[in-house]
């Protein structure tokens, strides 16, 4: 049975061995950068699906944000955690070529639902599945890439506010902003929640 | 509409959310194949190896003066745009017609955008920065010398009519005056302290990437979220 102090211990060999690896890879071993790769990918490359529901773009973008990673990981200082330094360039990646993709639909419209969020799985009733799915896509950006970041892939409110760049309370307020206008766009559906 | 009523939506909306966008396993070994390319190809580049290709990266002041240059270039255009209309009697700011062949308030709005996504990337690269060191706070010093020239001549100038653009560039003036000031000695805590709270207080990063494609670029209000 594991005692506090031997976790503890396993803890502190973790940081150890982190340490060891980002100094590595900061000299451009290319073993750590894979290292660092295989720990962090798949998060990454969920996140970046989450928020734009698009393979190709998905994959796209999580090559990017390795690609700037290890390009910058020598001025990377080593005093906040690895993986929240790329959560916040996986997320800047994302955002702004979210942006230039509705810029570009916007001139082109109605070109083709890219961006758009989809239910993978079907809801008992097609109707709600596409009201949710539109309500979704409806929100503005910051509520819309915070709910998402939230209740579909399960990040806590620290890790949203260091991606973001914003405070936890600004991550709050734009998931209960979020909350609230899901909940007014499915009013009709008021039956699926109310006990 | 109750508290009990967004409670109940607030687990039932995350019991459906998990199901949005769902992802499956994350293509690994292609995606990594791909980034060992990608970065094979920088490096080529980097070296002169590829021709056809300047190894730009190589040189990072010659690429600064070129953004720079094209910074300047885009208030220039701005500037001599409206000079005709300041020379009239009356110093009024000047005031688009519908003859005008150029927008001046669109040139003013792309020389901004210029300026805040290289205001962007500086205040990223002072967050990533390492304090310790004099060469990266003294780079980041020169570098934000020019980024306050494009920004201060972008306050001053009369094309610029949005009140939440100006308070930005204001805003961001005063943290780039700081980190200007602090800059080539290595910055202690307090300074750096400052520095992060002036960014946090007035959320310069968060409006400036909102300010750009909502605002500047694409012609739109620059507004926050």
């Amino acid at each position: 049975m594991e005692t506090e102090s031997t976790m503890t211990l396993e803890r502190a060999n973790k940081l150890v061995d982190q340490r060891a690896l980002l100094e590595r890879a900061r000299r451009g071993d290319a073993s750590a950068h894979r290292a660092l790769y295989d720990t962090h990918v798949e998060r990454v490359y969920r996140l970046t699906f989450r928020l734009t529901g698009i393979e190709h773009l998905a994959r796209e973008l999580t090559q990017d944000t390795f690609v700037r990673a290890f390009a910058a990981i020598e001025g990377f200082r080593g005093d906040a955690a690895f993986s929240s330094w790329l959560h916040t360039i996986a997320t800047s990646v994302t955002l702004n070529e979210l942006r230039r993709l509705k810029r570009e639909r916007a001139r082109n419209a109605p070109l083709d639902d890219a961006m758009d969020v989809a239910l993978s799985t079907p809801a008992s009733d097609p109707v709600m599945r596409e009201t949710l799915m539109r309500a979704v896509n409806d929100l503005p950006e910051g509520c819309r890439t915070v709910f998402m970041m939230h209740d579909a892939e399960g990040y806590t409110h620290q890790e949203i506010a260091t991606a973001l760049g914003v405070t936890e309370g600004t991550s709050k307020a734009q998931l209960a902003r979020a909350r609230g206008k899901l909940r007014v766009a499915l009013a009709q559906f008021a039956k699926e929640w109310r006990p | 509409m109750s508290n009990k009523d967004q409670e109940a939506f607030d687990t039932w909306i995350a019991s459906k959310a998990p199901m949005l966008n769902a992802p499956g396993p994350a293509p690994r070994d292609d995606m990594w194949a791909a980034i060992q390319a990608s970065r094979a190809t920088s490096q080529d580049a980097a070296a002169g190896n590829l021709p056809g290709v300047t190894p730009l990266r190589r040189s990072p002041w010659r690429l600064m003066s070129l953004i720079a240059a094209a910074l300047l270039l885009g208030v220039a255009i701005d500037r001599v745009m409206l000079r005709p209309t300041e020379q009239g009697t009356t110093p009024v700011a000047a005031v688009p017609t519908a003859g005008d062949s150029a927008d001046p308030s669109r040139l003013y709005r792309m020389a901004a955008a210029q300026t805040l996504t290289q205001a962007e990337a500086l205040l990223t690269a002072y967050r990533a920065s390492d304090p310790r060191q004099n060469a990266g706070t003294a780079q980041l010093g020169r570098w934000g010398r020019d980024i306050l020239s494009s920004t201060r001549l972008l306050i001053d100038s009369p094309a610029g009519s949005d009140p939440q653009l100006r308070a930005l560039l204001s805003d961001l003036e005063l943290v780039l005056v700081q980190i200007i000031q602090l800059s080539g000695a290595p910055l202690d805590p307090a300074d750096r302290d400052m520095i992060d709270r002036a960014l946090q207080d007035r959320d310069l990063l968060p409006r400036i990437r909102t300010a750009v494609p909502a605002g500047a670029v694409a012609g739109g209000n620059a507004s926050a979220d």
